[in-house]
C-alpha cells in the first residue's frame, strides 16, 4: 500500500520536528545568532550549534550509508551541480540561477539578523508564544504564496523555458 | 589561588562525566539534528531533494503549497483560475510534510513543560516590522531554497554551491552586524 508509506514519511517529519523542536527551545538554538553572536561578543555557544549540524551531518551520511540507507552523494562528479528547490521546482540548468541563489542567501541572513534568529528559531519563538514570531509565521505563510504567484515566473523567464 | 575564593561564582573549567543532558545544549541539538536528517532521510524515503531532513524554509512552502492545491472553496478556485500550481518536492505531493509544525508542537511542550510558556512582545518591537520581514526572508530563502541549517546540512554531504552558499550566509551576518553597529554609533 503505497499510502502508508506515504503517510510514514509525513508521522516521522512530525516526529522528527517535535523532537528537534523540543531541544531547540531547550538549548536557544539559532543558527544566525551563532554567527552574529561570535562575530560581535565572541560568544561561540551558539555556533557550536552550527558546527554541531556538520558534524552531525558527517556522521550521519556515513552511518546510514554504511548501515544498508541510501543517501544520494554529491561527491560524484556531475551530481553535486545539484540545486534543491529550484531544479526540483522548475526544471531549469541550475548553473544560470547560482548568483541569484547567492543574492538569495545573503539577504536570507542579513534580513534575519534584523529579525534577530533564523527561520528555525522563529518557529520555536512562535511556539514559546512570542508575538513577533507567530506574526513572522503569518508572513512566511503570505510570501510563499507571493513566491509561487509572482517571482516564479520570472525565474521560468530567466531560464528561457516557458510554462507549457 | 586566592581569585578563585573570591569569585565562587566561576564555574571550575575541569571536565566531569554527567549523563544529564547538560553543557553545551545548542552543540548536542546541533548533533542531534544533523543524525536525524541523515536518519529520516535513509530510511524513512525523504529521498529526491537531497539533504532535505529538516528545513525551515522549503518545509513551510511545501506544506503551504500542499494546502493550497488541497483545499477546495474558494482558495484553489482563485488560484487555479489565475493558472496557477503550486510546485512541491515529488515526495511530499500526497502527504504533507510536518517538519514545521512539529518544531512549532515540541517548542510548546517544552515551553509549557518548564513554565516558560507565556505570550508576551517578541523580540522584534514592531508588528508591521516582523511580519515584512518573514515576508521577505521566505522570498530570498525560496531563491536558494534551503535554510541555513539544510544549508549546513548540505555542505556536510560535500555539496560545493551549498558551502558557497554557507559563505554567503556569513558574509550577510556579518555585514548586517557592521551595518548596526554602524546605525548604533551615528545616533550617539
Amino acid at each position: 500500500m503505497t499510502i502508508f508509506a506515504d503517510w510514514k514519511i509525513g508521522l516521522a517529519t512530525l516526529i522528527i520536528g517535535t523532537i528537534v523542536g523540543y531541544l531547540g527551545q531547550r538549548s536557544r538554538f539559532c543558527t544566525i545568532s551563532g554567527i552574529r553572536d561570535f562575530f560581535l561578543v565572541k560568544d561561540s555557544y551558539r555556533l557550536k550549534g552550527l558546527i554541531g549540524i556538520v558534524i552531525g551531518g558527517v556522521i550521519g551520511f556515513a552511518l546510514v550509508n554504511k548501515l544498508g540507507g541510501t543517501l544520494s552523494s554529491f561527491t560524484k562528479p556531475g551530481g553535486w551541480q545539484f540545486m534543491p528547490m529550484l531544479k526540483a521546482g522548475l526544471n531549469v540548468t541550475p548553473s544560470i540561477l547560482i548568483p541569484l541563489s547567492a543574492v538569495g542567501a545573503f539577504f536570507m541572513a542579513y534580513f534575519s539578523v534584523m529579525a534577530e534568529g533564523c527561520p528555525f528559531r522563529q518557529h520555536i519563538m512562535a511556539g514559546e508564544g512570542r508575538l513577533s514570531g507567530i506574526i513572522y509565521i503569518a508572513g512566511l505563510v503570505l510570501g510563499v504564496v507571493f513566491f509561487d504567484v509572482v517571482i516564479q515566473p520570472y525565474l521560468l523567464l530567466l531560464t528561457l523555458r516557458f510554462p507549457a | 589561588m586566592d581569585q578563585a575564593n573570591i569569585s565562587p561564582n566561576v564555574k571550575s573549567p575541569r571536565w566531569k562525566p554527567s549523563f544529564k543532558l547538560g553543557g553545551n545544549m545548542a552543540l548536542i541539538t546541533g548533533i542531534t539534528m544533523g543524525l536525524l536528517a541523515a536518519a529520516v532521510q535513509g530510511y524513512f524515503g525523504l529521498q529526491p531533494p537531497a539533504g532535505d531532513g529538516i528545513c525551515a524554509i522549503s518545509h513551510p512552502a511545501n506544506i503551504v503549497n500542499w494546502l493550497v492545491n488541497n483545499l477546495t472553496g474558494w482558495v484553489m478556485g482563485f488560484f487555479h483560475a489565475a493558472g496557477t500550481k503550486f510546485t512541491i518536492h515529488s515526495i511530499f505531493v500526497t502527504v504533507p510534510v510536518l517538519t514545521s509544525v512539529g518544531f512549532i508542537i515540541g517548542s510548546f511542550i517544552a515551553a509549557k513543560k518548564n513554565k516558560e510558556f507565556k505570550l508576551r512582545r517578541g523580540p522584534v518591537r514592531d508588528n508591521a516590522l516582523a511580519f515584512i520581514l518573514g515576508f521577505l526572508i521566505i522570498n530570498f530563502g525560496l531563491l536558494w531554497g534551503s535554510c541555513p541549517i539544510r544549508t549546513a546540512i548540505l555542505a556536510s554531504y560535500g555539496m560545493f554551491w551549498a558551502i558557497l552558499m554557507l559563505g554567503m550566509i556569513v558574509l550577510g551576518v556579518v555585514v548586517a552586524c557592521l551595518y548596526i553597529k554602524w546605525k548604533v554609533r551615528r545616533t550617539q
